[in-house]
């Protein structure tokens, strides 16, 4: 298992740039290439691809060259090994991911002794920005961000009583806090908590407890993979969908990447989400156009690819802010912070303060459209931050 | 009480299912002492033959069942012809280790062919839904495998374990120097029961696509459950592996049911306890 370095292909110079020395910065990218976030590596590259494309590959005469590696899913050691190996061997001096929090958190003694900015694309565990490194800015969200919402909307369509399905480890959990506390608040009673075992190829005794408990309705959480699937089937195969039962949950559950795979399990489910391929605007009929002639309809286009379009924004800005200066780390955090502005997924602030992202969240209904299961918004949380 | 039934029954059901996925390595396990991880590979490879053959050819999802097991068959005896049949006597770590690393290379075969996505199989409308017998509400998906796992116990248990071609593949397995000398042409025999348990393990990703999904890391996420079967069962008994399938699907299903927090250990804790207790598995073949 070497990792392997890619160098960056994109061999164009801008013309531009020519006027003055051009200086090389190295990017780091550690993100999932095999693996169950294997789709979320792929995704990564065809939206840099898609960037670099756009927007050519040296931003303020700061030629972009790219380290990738593989950090293969949720593995501190390996992460905590590719971030030395990229930040000391191969001097990169902005990093992309490593994706998932214990990753994100191995990371972090590194990145702030070596003054590296690293972008979070994929770790949503609350408390990690701006604590854990003052190098870190969030292009994610934070769990309470997804999770807290649903309860004031349960409330709204007067679905009062609520069972809360969560996988068993700590995202999980803080989920479930998050979501237990906001919804008794609100007025709504939990009928139960179930937490599911990370390996769970079966779900009809947790539906038999739903049955039993009578809510109104469901609100789960899992990661991405086949426990999103597995419980969605579960919900529709028991025959308590058909029933009747509100089906809810953060925008995993129904994720692009695999929600055909779930069928029409998925169909009429309410999610709460940080970007859809269905987001009204210009600039997202736009993103996904390009992003489809360049790439191919599938696989289809699910948060990585936001979440790695709006790294790279915030690094391009970045990086032309000190143009034909040498790069500094710190002016470039201060940069990032408190910066705002317009993303495929809607608008954006980093927060001034933490680097944590506050953003849009969006209410979302999974519908048939052009043959198609795809989550259409249907209510808008504008600027939705969390500390 | 009827909650009670229902339970039961879902127990039965993800039982059976455990059957199914885990009797084809109990056949080439048990019967010819041969370590084969890379099953749950096969398995995978079923799964997406009945994706194919049903989504591409518009083949019914009945008839793609027995293509998974032929297909899946055939290839396994290329295998078999090309890799394993230079590892028969070799020890069991270099089994492993061979076969393990097939399992990675399927992995990334898979991702090549069919992209690092899950994949969904779409079952008639007859086995979606629910169904009302004795008054409880059933899955028909799920009567539906257990009536497949009870029919494939009944032909296993009479094809393998009382037939002359069973007896003859236990003789080449015991000694097949004498079970040559005898006659028995131990190549073909050897050839042909690693297809029937490689079928058998297609078959059983074929049945388990619906309920599971199929993707490229399908193979080491339910590589567990198989080898815990298998163990627990005693490797090479179509009966102990049905008997194990049955009691660890209905301990799971009850146990996550009865005291969810706990639930999902009864089904390691049980393994530990057996294996503590008799270490070649309930009905273990003795060497």
């Amino acid at each position: 298992m070497k990792p392997v370095v890619y160098a960056a292909t994109a061999a164009l110079v801008l013309t531009a740039s020519g006027a003055f020395a051009q200086d090389t910065i190295k990017v780091g990218v550690l993100v999932s290439y095999s693996g169950m976030g294997a789709l979320g590596g792929q995704q990564t590259d065809a939206a840099i691809k898609l960037f670099q494309q756009r927007y050519g590959d040296a931003p303020g005469g700061h030629k972009i060259e790219f380290v990738r590696r593989d950090t293969g899913g949720p593995n501190p050691e390996v992460a905590k090994r590719l971030v030395q190996e990229v930040v000391t061997r191969d001097k990169a001096q902005i990093l992309i991911g490593p994706d998932f929090t214990p990753n994100t958190l191995a990371a972090a003694p590194i990145v702030t002794e070596a003054k590296v900015p690293m972008m979070v694309i994929g770790a949503a565990t609350s408390g990690i920005i701006g604590e854990k490194s003052p190098y870190f800015t969030r292009t994610f969200f934070a769990i309470p961000q997804l999770c807290k919402p649903l309860a004031g909307y349960a409330i709204k369509n007067n679905w009062k009583k609520l069972h809360v399905m969560v996988a068993d480890f700590a995202p999980g959990h803080d989920c479930e806090r998050y979501f237990n506390a906001e919804f008794a608040a609100q007025g709504g009673t939990v009928t139960g908590n179930l937490r599911i075992p990370l390996s769970n190829p079966e779900f009809s005794s947790y539906m038999q407890r739903i049955k039993d408990a009578k809510p109104d309705g469901v609100f789960i959480f899992m990661p991405l993979g086949e426990l999103s699937l597995g419980s969605l089937r579960a919900v529709n195969d028991s025959g308590l969908k058909a029933a009747g039962l509100k089906i809810m949950g953060t925008g995993d559950i129904t994720d692009e990447t695999y929600i055909d795979a779930i069928g029409d399990a998925a169909t009429g489910v309410i999610t709460t989400g940080i970007y859809s391929t269905q987001h009204k605007s210009a600039m997202n009929e736009a993103f996904v156009k390009d992003y489809v002639a360049l790439n191919g309809k599938s696989p289809r286009i699910g948060w990585s690819a936001i979440t790695t379009w709006d790294a790279m924004r915030l690094v391009y800005d970045g990086l032309e802010a000190q143009k034909g200066a040498k790069f500094d780390p710190d002016k470039f955090m201060a940069f990032t912070r408190g910066r705002q502005f317009e993303s495929p997924r809607g608008p954006i602030t980093i927060d001034k303060d933490n680097g944590d992202i506050v953003q849009n969240v969006y209410i979302r209904r999974a519908d048939r459209v052009d043959g198609l299961t795809q989550n259409v918004e249907i209510d808008t949380i504008p600027n939705y931050g969390f500390k | 009480m009827a909650s009670a039934a229902t339970v039961l029954f879902n127990g039965i059901a993800y039982g059976v299912l455990l059957f199914i996925m885990s009797v084809g390595l109990s056949v080439t396990m048990g019967m010819m002492n041969f370590v084969n991880l890379a099953q749950a590979s096969l398995s995978m490879l079923g799964g997406y033959v009945v994706i194919a053959f049903t989504q591409s050819y518009g083949v019914p999802f009945l008839l793609s069942l027995p293509i998974a097991f032929v297909l899946v068959g055939l290839f396994t005896i290329v295998i078999e012809r090309l890799v394993f049949r230079y590892f028969y006597g070799t020890d069991d770590l270099t089994q492993v280790l061979l076969t393990i690393g097939l399992v990675f290379m399927s992995i990334a075969v898979a991702t090549y062919f069919w992209g690092p996505g899950y994949r969904g199989v779409d079952v008639p409308a007859w086995l979606t839904g629910q169904t009302d017998v004795f008054g409880l509400t059933l899955e028909r998906y799920r009567i539906f495998l257990v009536i497949v796992g009870g029919l494939l116990s009944i032909v296993l248990i009479f094809g393998l374990e009382r037939t002359r071609f069973g007896a003859m593949v236990r003789a080449c397995v015991d000694n097949s120097r004498v079970a040559n000398g005898c006659g028995l042409n131990t190549d073909l025999i050897f050839a042909i029961t690693f297809a029937v348990g490689g079928g058998l393990a297609g078959l059983g990703g074929a049945l388990s696509a619906n309920l599971l999904g199929i993707d490229p890391n399908f193979p080491l996420r339910y590589l567990v459950y198989v080898l815990i079967i298998v163990s627990v069962g005693g490797m090479g008994t179509i009966g102990g592996t049905l008997i194990a399938g049955l009691a660890l699907g209905i301990a799971d299903v009850g146990g996550k049911y009865y005291f969810p927090e706990i639930g999902s250990f009864v089904i390691y804790a049980i393994t530990a306890l057996v294996m503590l207790w008799s270490p070649r598995g309930l009905l273990g073949r003795h060497q």
